[in-house]
This record gives C-alpha cells, sequence and structure tokens, in this order.
C-alpha cells in the first residue's frame, strides 16, 4: 500500500489545504528532499517528525514557496508555491526565533503584522495576548527569557491570522508548561479552521497532531495516526516505530 | 510597492541603530575625532629641526664653501657645527647628536666642480627628506649670496579657489566621502548579516514583502543615518565657532574652519549619492560572509583600494598609469572628486565634471541597488 498521499476520510469533500506533488529539492548530490507527495485536509494538525537532517525544514520551506523545488510543485489554499501574495495567508514560525533583538515585544509584533500587510495595533496586542506577553509589550526583546522569545516568534506568526501555519520546531528550548501552553494554542486554531503543519524530533509531542508523517532521508516513510502507525510498525512505542518503519534493526533501551 | 511596509522597514532599521550606542558613536563622534585629529597634525606639524654637522675635504676652498652654506643653514634656523671626518658625522647622527652630515667633496679644491654629500639617518626617509630639502635651500641661498643675485621669487595662483597653505582644504573633502562611504557600508553590511545569521530574513522573506521593499526600507533608514552623519561632519569641517578665552582658557575655536566655495547642499547630495550606493554594497556583500568578522575582512578587499585609489591620500593624478583605468571605476573617487568640484571650484550643476561624477554615482547607486535585491533571497542554508 502506498503511504504517501493516503486519502484521508475526515474533510474528503473540501479540496487538500496543502498539497505536495513529486516534490524534489537536491542540494548537489544530496536529495534533501526526495519525490515527496502528499494532501493535508484543512483544520487539522499534522506532525512532521524526523532526525535532524532528515529534510523537515526544506520541505517546510518548500511548502511556503521560500525556495523554488528542483522538481514537482507544492499548492498552499489551491495556488501553487512559490506564490509571493499567497504568503499573506500563510504563517510561518522559523526553527531559529527569527525576531529583532533590539526592538521591543510591541515593535516586532507590528513590523511583522506590517509586513503582512496587517493594519492597526489591535492585531499585533491580540497575538501578544494569546502568547501571554501583552505584559511584556515594552520590554526590549534581547532582556527577554528564550521561553518569551520563543512565544514572540509564535505570535509574529499567528498576527495576520493565517489559514495555514508552518511550526518548525516551535517547541524546541521551550519548558514543559509551556509546551502544554503552545500545543492548547495549536488545538484551538485548528479547532477554528487552521491547518498545522509541525516539526519535531521530539516523539512525545507526536500525539497531540492529528496525523503523523514520518520523514527520513527526505521521504515520507509512513503516515497516519499514532494509533494507525503503531499498529503498522507492531510496536506500542512510536520512537521504535520510527526506526522499524524506516526499516531499522530495533534498538533496545 | 507597499509603503506602508517600506516605512515600517525604515522604522525598524532607525529603532535598531538609535538603540545601538557604539554605533551612533562610530557614526557621528568617530569621524569627528579623527578628522579634528587628521586636521591637527596637518595644520600643526612642526618643520623638522635641523641639526647639521659639515665636514670639509676640500681644504681652503671646502672652507669657504663650508662657511657660507652653515650661515645660509642657520639663517633657516639650523644648528650647524663641524666636525673633523665623515665617521665623526655618521656617529654624530647615529647618536642623535645630529640630524644631518653635510660632506664637502675633495672635488671643491679644485673649483671645476663641487660635490656635496648629505648624510641621514635612514630610518625615516619621509622626515629625513626635509632635512635634505633644507640642505638644498641653503646651497642655493648659499649660491645666490656668492654670485650677488637675488633668490628668484615664486608666486603661485589657481584657476579655482585660491591657492593656500591650509592643507586640509583638499583633504576635508576627500575625508567627508570617505568617511560616509565607510561607515554606512560597516553599519548596512553587519546589520543585513545579522538579518540572514539570526533568522528574521528567512521570516522576512516569509512575509509577502518584495526584495526591492526591503533594499527601499533599509536605504532610506541608513540613508537617514548617513544624511545626520554628513550633515554633522559637513558643519564641523566647514563651521569655525570661535570660543573667547575664559578664565586660564585660552581662546579657542570649535570647528575645522575649512573653506568652500560652492553650495554646502550641492556637496550634500554626493555624499548622500554615494552613501546609497554604501547601503546596496553592505547588502550585496553581506551575501558571502558568514560572520561579522567577514564583513570586516572585506575592508582590505573592497573599501581599501577605493581609500588608495581615489585621491583621498595620493592625488589620482601621481598615481601609475597601470592604475588608471582601476580609478575610473571607483565610486568613491567620483565623490571625492564631486566633492573637491564643490568644495574648491565652487562648482554648480552648470558644471560638466559635476555633472559627471553626479551621474557616475547615480548610476552605481542603481546598479548596487540592483544587484542587491537579487542577491538578498539567496538561500541560507
Amino acid at each position: 500500500m502506498s503511504l504517501q498521499a493516503a486519502p484521508h476520510v475526515e474533510g474528503a469533500g473540501s479540496p487538500p489545504a496543502i498539497r505536495a506533488l513529486g516534490l524534489v529539492k537536491s542540494f548537489g548530490a544530496l536529495r534533501a528532499v526526495d519525490n515527496i507527495t502528499f494532501d493535508l485536509a484543512p483544520g487539522r494538525i499534522y506532525g512532521l517528525l524526523g532526525p535532524n537532517g532528515s529534510g523537515k525544514t526544506t520541505l517546510i520551506r518548500l511548502l511556503a514557496g521560500l525556495t523554488p523545488p528542483t522538481a514537482g510543485w507544492a499548492e498552499v489554499l489551491g495556488t501553487r508555491m512559490p506564490s509571493r501574495p499567497n504568503l499573506s495567508r500563510i504563517g510561518y514560525m522559523t526553527q531559529a526565533d527569527g525576531v529583532y533583538s533590539a526592538l521591543t515585544v510591541a515593535e516586532n509584533a507590528r513590523f511583522f503584522g506590517a509586513m503582512y500587510g496587517v493594519v492597526g495595533a489591535e492585531p499585533a496586542a491580540a497575538a501578544l495576548g494569546l502568547v501571554d506577553l501583552a505584559d511584556r509589550r515594552a520590554s526590549i526583546v534581547g532582556t527577554l527569557s528564550g521561553g518569551q522569545r520563543r512565544r514572540l516568534s509564535l505570535a509574529c506568526a499567528l498576527i495576520h491570522r493565517p489559514p495555514v501555519l508552518f511550526l518548525d520546531e516551535p517547541t524546541v528550548g521551550v519548558d514543559p508548561l509551556l509546551r502544554v501552553q503552545f500545543w492548547s494554542h495549536f488545538r484551538a486554531l485548528a479547532d477554528a479552521g487552521t491547518t498545522i503543519v509541525v516539526s519535531s524530533h521530539v516523539m512525545d509531542e507526536a500525539d497531540r497532531c492529528d496525523e503523523l508523517l514520518f520523514v527520513r532521508s527526505g521521504k515520507i516513510i509512513a503516515r497516519g495516526t499514532g494509533l494507525e502507525i503503531r499498529a503498522q510498525a507492531g510496536t506500542a512505542d512510536l520512537e521504535q516505530a520510527f526506526l522499524r518503519l524506516g526499516g531499522d534493526v530495533d534498538v533496545t533501551r | 510597492m507597499s509603503r506602508r511596509r517600506v516605512v515600517a522597514l525604515f522604522r525598524r532599521v532607525v529603532s535598531e541603530i538609535r538603540r545601538d550606542r557604539p554605533s551612533l558613536a562610530l557614526l557621528f563622534i568617530a569621524p569627528i575625532v579623527i578628522t579634528g585629529l587628521v586636521t591637527f597634525i596637518l595644520r600643526e606639524s612642526q618643520a623638522p629641526q635641523v641639526t647639521a654637522v659639515v665636514v670639509n675635504l676640500a681644504g681652503t676652498r671646502g672652507q669657504l664653501v663650508g662657511s657660507a652654506l652653515g650661515a645660509a643653514l642657520r639663517e633657516g634656523g639650523a644648528t650647524v657645527s663641524d666636525v673633523a671626518d665623515e665617521a665623526a658625522a655618521r656617529a654624530a647622527i647615529g647618536d642623535k647628536a645630529a640630524s644631518v652630515g653635510i660632506v664637502i667633496g675633495t672635488d671643491a679644491a679644485t673649483g671645476s666642480s663641487l660635490t656635496i654629500t648629505a648624510i641621514t639617518n635612514g630610518l625615516d626617509p619621509s622626515g629625513e627628506a626635509s632635512q635634505v630639502s633644507a640642505v638644498g635651500r641653503a646651497v642655493v641661498a648659499a649660491a645666490s649670496s656668492a654670485s650677488g643675485t637675488a633668490v628668484p621669487v615664486i608666486r603661485h595662483t589657481t584657476v579655482y579657489g585660491t591657492p593656500t597653505n591650509d592643507p586640509i582644504t583638499t583633504f576635508a573633502p576627500a575625508i567627508v566621502g570617505f568617511f560616509a562611504y565607510f561607515f554606512v557600508y560597516i553599519l548596512t553590511g553587519v546589520s543585513f548579516l545579522r538579518e540572514r545569521t539570526g533568522g528574521t530574513l528567512e521570516r522576512l522573506l516569509a512575509t509577502p514583502v518584495t526584495r526591492g521593499e526591503v533594499v527601499i526600507g533599509y536605504t532610506l533608514g541608513f540613508g537617514l543615518f548617513a544624511t545626520i552623519q554628513v550633515a554633522v561632519l559637513m558643519l564641523w569641517a566647514l563651521g569655525s565657532l570661535h570660543v573667547p578665552a575664559l578664565g586660564p582658557l585660552p581662546p579657542f575655536s570649535i570647528g575645522l574652519g575649512v573653506a568652500v566655495n560652492g553650495s554646502p547642499l550641492l556637496a550634500f547630495v554626493v555624499v548622500v549619492l554615494l552613501a546609497v550606493g554604501a547601503v546596496s554594497l553592505g547588502i550585496f556583500l553581506s551575501t558571502f560572509a558568514r560572520t561579522e568578522l567577514q564583513i570586516i575582512q572585506f575592508i582590505p578587499i573592497v573599501l581599501a583600494p577605493q581609500f588608495l585609489l581615489s585621491g583621498v591620500l595620493f592625488p589620482v593624478s601621481s598615481l601609475p598609469s597601470i592604475l588608471q583605468p582601476v580609478v575610473a571605476i571607483m565610486p568613491l573617487n567620483y565623490a571625492v572628486d564631486g566633492l573637491r568640484q564643490v568644495f574648491i571650484r565652487g562648482a554648480d550643476l552648470g558644471v560638466p565634471a559635476l555633472q559627471l561624477d553626479l551621474a557616475v554615482l547615480a548610476v552605481v547607486a542603481a546598479f548596487f541597488a540592483t544587484i542587491a535585491a537579487l542577491t538578498i533571497r539567496r538561500d541560507v542554508v
């Protein structure tokens, strides 16, 4: 059975929010993304799981149109990427914080708001409220803790209320309490119709996603809900499942 | 082109620099300190003291020559003494008891020829050249008094401006241009590199902003600071505020008081065009740098040749002919020439030489802005 482009039952009536069709990205001899095809339905959280260097970030950059594909193409909300106008419908939280340390929290939010064409101070205030940074509006970002910077980074990706959200390892360096908060934000956004693609190499976050895509050496090696993948691999441990589906021998801890 | 996005980019760049005190110091205080120091050195540099020892190898005739030379040297403020032989003269110079040795050759005894050898230390060629030329002046003075004819007087006038002994007059326009170029390049290059390495550029390019908007926003932001810097530097260079004696303080003046014959506003336009090119150059070169240190490493490659080949330090006319085509492609050369046209010649927009300078600077700025915009989206891997 083909694991790629598995038809999805839920939301099957609506067109996919994100499509990848034979997507390839090569850097010299390295195929960072190697012929990936899938449809992602709107309003769901997709977990992109794989080790460092497996091609998760490159895949997200291709989907967001930040780098041109070597072959194939990506579509977001029915528009083929790269498309500059379409970027106003996409939120992207980069792996690095990607915020300006010399500016205040509010200045960062307003700046990225302006880049997305958001008018007025209200959306910036709302996004900062969502990540509990409203009381740090006037703080210079350089003085914030790592977790606060991560929250600001998320707020800057949400400011224009995008229907599609790419989150590249959003919880790296985030403490457990904040991680729970992040995931409840993500869930609330998805319930409101946002399609979210979250990359992670932390397997314990996987069960918070509606569906998982296992990435390895630029390929999707498995796709399904946490339960489906466990059943397919014949193990209750997702980490073991990842190794088995990737063709590795079991590693017993 | 979204005006809102350009304004937001401009405001962001301004807020960042405004809060960066070391950069502000680099922009506004460093050029004033350096130009002040250069001006002080150039204006107040002292004529070196000449302490001559004379060696006569030509008997009585040599003594006549020696005493005439000695008299002329003393007239010029030098200290003169006689020593027995060349070895003694060399020893005196080696011990720093004398700055120059004058040897009257044996041929002087015959009267048919006269060879005078000047001996200097050899460690400081340019300083010693002035010792040798002091000997030369003394020879001319001695010869003219011996023959009873006066030393001819050379009068110097110029087509543009008035000849001046103030060495800073030609130097000031060059240094104003160079500083604007140098500091704007460094600040933009480092700032844009931070965008690349800090992940903000990646995020910026995930928004609908265009590359052109980024370059324009940056140019306006850094252009504002370059404009203020040039304004401050011009006030400093051209102004002269005299402060009368206050209590124990002697009277002094603030500002370099460089004479300017043309419109300072026009000089301003020249520098702003140059600075706009420097912003784009900084963005473009940040593409090839991975660290802030590498931005600094571009200085010897990109800025040092311009400094050497644009008439800042060495006159363009004195450069070897093989380098002249290189001079023709140095943007700074056109700014320095344009500034000299305005400062010294008093050129207005009707002067073809200034028109050429402005046109070249505008083309260079547009060229670098285009390639900067094209290289912004280079993958940050």
